[in-house]
Parts: structure tokens; sequence; C-alpha cells
């Protein structure tokens, strides 16, 4: 495909094709539909998951976490008996801080990406955690360390290392719009689709893909892999969805994405709510956000329970 | 709620236009009476008249007439002021009268005007009403056939028939007639007197100006004098130098009374004199818009702007006055353009900076620093330090680096080193931090691209505040700044697609299509 620079469309192209726009997500979508008070409920990792929990979503279990920098040097203490654990930031984003050991002995330590650190430089990683590093504003943060999810083998070949997730966008209760992130070598394991990750739009309906991107731009076939993404089709689709809508009774958030990954024997297991979700799922699936919030606020029933809810969205036909 | 949504940019769509509304009718008023200027002004000089009269009473009622100007098209009055204690003051068109009951010792009165050159309507005098038609001249038998026949030997002159009469008159060596007609010694007002006569021989109306000649810390005891003639044929009032004959009103030259019998008239008094001091001052158009003002009767409302303050806290908030522009560039930029940026403000605080600096020497100072800063906080990366310490220590270095650069730049004398001191330090520090974050976890692409970002939207920014003229705007009608309010807040309800969204966007479209 030619590489254009200047490759633009006209704004009535974009809102025929019910592209959401930055400015009315922030405007019309999250400050009318996601009271601020709630935000802390999802910007704090150790509030969802004690909600979470509460409601009957899974969630990766914690361990253990530390609070002040004293703490920092028994870490290995808290871990003890596990073979492997995460540690991220109660109010880190996008994935920000997050270490994954696979495995490690007293002094070393390997990362998902086979990377070996030393204990001083794990020491650090958690310290910076606390300082706040990682956290938005820059608060002091609390460093949550937890089990490491038993990823399934269903999406070995989608993804190269890294951890494949499902983000469903849920609007009111309801999904709307669902992708998978699968991380590349560019992406460097990370499922960040501007870094360079793989975005898979996912049928809300069926969880088969429809369609994939890099960089804005469709692909066909993994970079890495080379595997054939129009052949995903996520397991245990209807429990993802589930999951993703109990978000709205746990949270009370009018918007917002559920991040969910599987794990070999718990299944589905929701890795964090997120109160702003970005709208580069919009071109994961080739389709436009806004005309589907508007279908589900004009006419979607309000007061329905989780099942009716997934299940009026299921007998929904496509225009 | 939408209902709510709608009617949020109705009030603010309302605020805006009644906002412009205000500031149309206070930017009106600014300029049609306070004088203000839509280009940055050159300082405009103001003059001040000062009339001195004095004389000694002889024990009867005392009234003065005092000649005023009128506002006429080339000078405009500012101010008068009359200081005569005891006196009850009565003020016509055209003149003062001064009155009290009698008086011992000698008395003083002062009048005091401030008159400003008022360039934009010098360029033609206005038409004045017709004069009378039946002027009469006084020559008595002996001089008649003298001024006929100098009369007729002008008249064979080509040209202005006034202008050469007046040079004829001027130079009587050249004719013999003229000589034995003039006398010896003669003051400004005679030869006026037998201008004026002998044009009224010809049937030509004609009358005398009295005025100042404005010369900085002159001092005189007689006004000038013009003589202004009317030309029948175009129906308007010519003036004439009385000594050289050139037409129009010379610079500096301000009208104090057209025709008329003198310009001060006492009545009950003796041994009058009276002595003219004329002052120049350079004033801004600010300066000057307290005496305006006070002529339309505002002088509270010009109290209370910010043109009454002392000077320099009006440099200062000359200077504040630009940052809602600045603002509303960011919110354009960041909102409808979508260009991201480090930090809200840091373009718009980089751009401040730009403007103490000059632009080129800035931009070299800016880059050198967070350059060597970069380089520096990538080594300090390796010492895994702890948040806030690091930020700290980053903050000491670009201490460091701008300390340096200062020396270096004195020394050598390379300004655009020493220009590094005006960038505020903890911006300096924050861009740093922020792009080797960004460099660590997003890469050195994107890191460049966000610096990039901010410094585009700095350099756009700078080159609006930097404008004289948008700055001389936007303190001069501050008004402007309501506007700029509302539209900001109005851009705060701006739904629509930001302009690289029509780039990010596009595969999704075009793909659709192809499907």
């Amino acid at each position: 495909m030619k590489k254009r620079f200047f490759n633009f469309v006209f704004p009535w192209k974009l809102s025929q094709a019910g592209v959401l726009s930055m400015n009315r997500r922030n405007y019309a979508i999250i400050a009318h539909h996601n009271k601020r008070r709630l935000f802390p409920l999802v910007d704090d990792k150790v509030q969802t998951k004690k909600l979470a929990n509460e409601i009957g979503i899974q969630t990766p279990r914690l361990i253990a976490s530390v609070q002040a920098q004293y703490e920092v040097k028994n870490f290995l203490k808290l871990v003890q008996g596990y073979k492997s654990f995460v540690i991220k930031p109660a109010h880190g984003s996008g994935g920000k801080g997050v270490l994954v050991i696979k495995s490690y002995t007293k002094n070393y330590f390997k990362t998902a990406s086979n990377r070996v650190l030393r204990y001083r430089e794990v020491y650090q990683h958690i310290s910076n955690i606390l300082s706040g590093l990682y956290s938005l504003g820059g608060r002091y943060d609390t460093a949550l360390f937890e089990e490491m999810v038993d990823f399934s083998t269903v999406f070995k070949n989608f993804s190269y290392q890294g951890i494949p997730d499902v983000r469903i966008i849920v609007f009111e209760g309801y999904p709307a719009l669902a992708m998978m992130r699968l991380a590349t070598k560019e992406s460097a394991g990370r499922a960040n689709l501007h870094q360079g990750a793989v975005g898979v739009g996912i049928d809300i309906k069926t969880g088969k893909a429809i369609a994939a991107v890099q960089h804005n731009k469709p692909i066909q076939f993994h970079p890495d892999t080379g595997a054939d993404l129009m052949t995903l089709q996520v397991p245990f689709w209807h429990e993802h969805l589930i999951m993703a809508a109990k978000g709205f009774e746990m949270t009370g958030l009018g918007y917002l994405g559920a991040d969910i990954v599987l794990d070999k024997n718990r299944g589905p297991m929701v890795l964090e709510l997120n109160a702003r979700p970005g709208l580069a799922i919009q071109i994961a699936n080739q389709t436009g956000l806004a005309s589907i919030l508007k279908k589900i606020e004009q006419t979607y029933p309000k007061n329905l329970s989780v099942d009716e809810r997934i299940n009026f969205v299921l007998t929904q036909t496509h225009k | 709620m939408k209902r709510k949504f709608l009617s949020i940019r109705f009030w603010l769509t309302l605020g805006l236009f009644c906002s412009i509304l205000f500031a149309a009718w206070r930017i009106y008023h600014k300029v049609a009476d306070w004088g203000f200027n839509l280009s940055p002004n050159r300082n405009i000089p103001v003059w001040t008249i000062e009339s001195h009269l004095t004389f000694k009473p002889i024990g009867k009622d005392i009234r003065i007439k005092l000649a005023r100007p009128t506002d006429t098209n080339e000078y405009k009055v500012l101010d008068e002021t009359i200081i005569a204690s005891g006196y009850s003051v009565e003020k016509n068109k055209d003149s003062f009268i001064l009155s009290r009951e009698k008086a011992q010792k000698t008395q003083n009165i002062y009048y005091r005007i401030v008159v400003y050159d008022n360039k934009e309507g010098q360029i033609e005098t206005k038409s004045f009403i017709k004069p009378k038609i039946n002027v009469v001249s006084e020559f008595d038998d002996v001089s008649l056939p003298i001024a006929r026949e100098i009369l007729e030997t002008v008249k064979q002159k080509n040209g202005d028939f006034v202008q050469n009469l007046i040079q004829t008159l001027n130079n009587p060596e050249s004719n013999e007639i003229v000589l034995s007609f003039m006398p010896d010694k003669k003051d400004a007002f005679e030869l006026t007197e037998i201008i004026q006569n002998l044009l009224a021989l010809e049937k030509i109306p004609s009358r005398l100006i009295r005025g100042i000649q404005l010369e900085e810390g002159r001092k005189t005891s007689v006004p000038d004098v013009m003589i202004e003639v009317y030309h029948a044929k175009e129906n308007r009032w010519q003036i004439y130098h009385i000594h050289s004959g050139e037409t129009g009103l010379p610079k500096d030259f301000v009208v104090l009374q057209r025709g008329g019998a003198s310009l001060v008239d006492v009545t009950g008094g003796k041994d009058s004199r009276i002595k003219y001091s004329i002052l120049k001052s350079l004033n801004s158009s600010f300066g000057m818009a307290k005496y305006r003002a006070k002529s339309e009767n505002q002088e509270k409302l010009f109290s209370y702007s910010i043109y009454s303050l002392p000077i320099n806290q009006q440099n200062m908030l000359k200077w504040l006055m630009i940052f809602p522009l600045a603002i509303l560039i960011v919110v354009i930029l960041r909102n409808i353009i979508g260009l991201k940026t480090m930090g809200t403000f840091t373009p718009m605080l980089i751009s401040m900076a730009l403007v103490e600096t000059g632009f080129i020497p800035g931009l070299i100072a800016f880059t050198l620093v967070v350059g060597v800063g970069l380089a520096i906080r990538m080594g300090l990366s390796k010492l895994n330090l702890l948040l806030v310490p690091r930020i700290s220590a980053v903050v000491v270095f670009v201490i460091l680096i701008i300390q340096m650069s200062a020396v270096i730049g004195y020394q050598l004398d390379w300004t655009v080193a020493s220009s590094a001191l005006f960038f505020p330090i903890i911006i300096l520090a924050w861009v740093i931090e922020r792009a080797s974050i960004i460099c660590e976890e997003e890469g050195l692409r994107n890191a460049c691209k966000e610096v990039f970002c901010s410094v585009l939207v700095a350099v756009i920014t700078y080159f609006v505040i930097v404008n004289n003229t948008i700055r001389h705007i936007m303190f001069a009608f501050n008004e402007l700044n309501l506007v700029i309010l509302f539209i900001v807040m109005l851009l705060g309800t701006y739904t629509g697609y930001r302009l690289t969204e029509l780039k990010r966007f596009a595969p999704l479209v075009q793909y659709r299509n192809k499907k």
C-alpha cells in the first residue's frame, strides 16, 4: 500500500461512518455518563479488585501490597511460595510500570520477555512505584503483587510475547464494541496500539475476528508470527460479555472499558477497568462508536439485569 | 441530557454575542472619546499654552473677556483650566467671561490650555460661513491713489493675487511706491491692517487670525498673527502667512481666535500685560486619554480603568493581557487541530520566554539546554534514582547548564548562549523529564514528536504574541479578553473532529468503502 502522508478524509465522511471524536468522547460521553467521584473505583486497582470479587467477577489474585518504602526490602518474603508473580502500580494506566516475573531466584529475576534483572533493579522498580513514577499525577502509590495469569495457549500464535487481552467497551451496561490487542516485536511485548501492537476487531455477538489493524492500517497476518488474524476466535465469549457488562453494576460508570485476559484454568478474568477508554478500538473494528452509542442510548431498554442485557445485545440485528 | 447540552451552548453563545457587543461599544468609545489608536502609537506631542494676565485694577468692577480656542480641525483642545481666585467664570462658545467686584492689588490670572496635534483632521480647513460682503476700507484721500496703484501693479503679476500682494508689501525696496506707502517700523498687526485694507478695496473679505506658534520653551507677550482671506469663487477661507505669503496653516500653529478685536479684553483695569509660555511634552495615547475622558465627562470611568494605574503596573498588565490570547491559541491547537503537547501550558511559557530572548537565539538556547539536559538525564536513569530526587537533580543540572552557558556566552560575547537565562527552569526540567520518560517507554521517535509538537505550538504562539500591534490592541482594548473568555468556553463544548483525527480515522472510512 502506498504510504501517503497527507491522507485525510472530510469530517462529514467520519460523521457518516459514526466515528466518535476525542472531543465528543470527553464532553458528551465521559462528562455526562461517568461521575467524577466514581473514577477512583477504577483508577485504584486495589479497590477495583475488591469490588469485582464482591460482585463475582474474577480477577488475578492479589498476593500482597506494599505501601511504604521500608516494606520494600521484605518483598521476597511476601511472594514466598509463588513461582511467578506480577508487580504493578495500583494507580497505573496503560500497562505502565507492570513487571511480570516468570521465574526467580534470590538474586535474579526473569521477566516475561526473558530479560534477566538483578535483585537491586526489581527493588528499585518497586520503590519507583511507591514514589509515584507510574501513577496519575505522580502521587504516592501502592505496589501490588499479583498472581501471574496462566495464559491460555489459544492465542499463542497470535501474539509475540506479551499478554493478549480483550478490551470491551460497555455503554450503559451494554457491550458496544470489542477488540483484541496482540503484542508484536515492535511494541516490545506491550499491548498498546500506538506502540505498534496489533488491534483485532471482535464481533460483539460471536467473538470472532472481523478486522485487524497495525499502525492504523488494515492487515491480515500477524507481522511476527504470521498467523492469519481473521481466524481468531475468542473462547468463552459469552462469559467475556457477562463479565464486562457486570462492570456497569460494579462501578456505576456509564462508559467504561473492561480489559479481560483468559486464564488457562480459571477462565476470563478482569485485569482492569478503565473510565476513559481510548478511541483506537474504532479503527480495529473499522466501525464508528458514536452511532452505536447513540443507538444504545436511544433504543435499548433500561433497568435490565446483566443476563437480559447480554441476551438483548445478542438478538440485535445489524443494520 | 440533550436539552441541557444545547442550553449550555446557547447561553455561552449568548454570552459571546453580549461580550462582542460590549467590546464593540467600549472600543468605539475608547477610540472616539479617549483617542485610543488601533495601531501601537508613536508618542504624540502635547502642548501646554499658559497665558498669564496681569493688570492693575482702577477701583471699578472688573470684567475680563478671554478668547478661547474653539475646537479647530488642526488642533484638539484636551484640557482648559483657569486660575483666577475671586472671579466668577462664565464659559461661552468662544470666550470666557471673568468678572468680580472691585479689587485692590495687582491681579494675576492664569489660563492654561492643553492641545494636541490632530493630524488626521489637518488635511483641509472646513469652509466657514459666508462673510458679510460689504467690506469697507479706510484710506484717506492721499493714500487712496497710491493704494490703487499698488493694487494695479500686483494685478499684472501672474499667480495668486493675495500672495503677490503680501510679497510685494514685504519687499518695499523693490518698488518705490510701496516704500513710500509703508510705515518705517511696522509690527505684524500694522502689516495685517494694511493688507486687510488693500484687500477691502478690492472687495475681498479678510480677517485676522490670532494664535500661537508652538515652539518648545517659548515665551512671548504678543500672539502670532496670520491672515485669512475669503475666496468667493471657491467659497472658502484661505490662510496666508503675512510675511512670506505662503498659504495654509504653518506647522505647530494653534489658532486661538479668528476675527475678533483682541484675545484679552479687560474693563476696570489698566496696564494689562499678557505673557504666553509654551511647553511641549510627549504623551502616549494612554496618557492623553485622561484629558480626553475629562472633556467627555468620563473622568470616573477612566479613573477606574487600568490606564490610570502607575506606569510600572500598567506594563505588568500589558504583559498579562496577552495571556488570554496565548491561551486561546493553545486551546485551538490542542482541541481543534489536535496537537499533543507536553503539559497544557508548557508551550505558552516557552513562547513567553522566546519573547524575552528573541526568536532564533531563544530556540537555539532551548535546544541546547534540553539536548544537554536529556543526555545528562539518560545518564541519571542508569543510577536508578527515586523520582523526587531525580527530578530535583535534573533541575539542578538545568541551573548548572544555564549558568555555564551564561558565563561562556558573556566571555565569548555570544548572546545566544546567555539567552538561556530567560527560560523558566522548572519548565525546562519538566520538558527534559517528560521527554526522557516518553523516550524510555515509547521510544525516541515519540519523544521527539512530542517535543517537536510542543515547540511548534510555542512558535505559533510566539508569532502571535510578539506582534506589537496585537499586544497593543489586547492592552488598549482589554474588553476583548471577555470575548476570548467566551470563545474559550464555547470551544469547551466543541465536540467535532480534530484536524489530526481526520488523518487518524481516515483508514477506517477508506477501508469500509472498499468492503
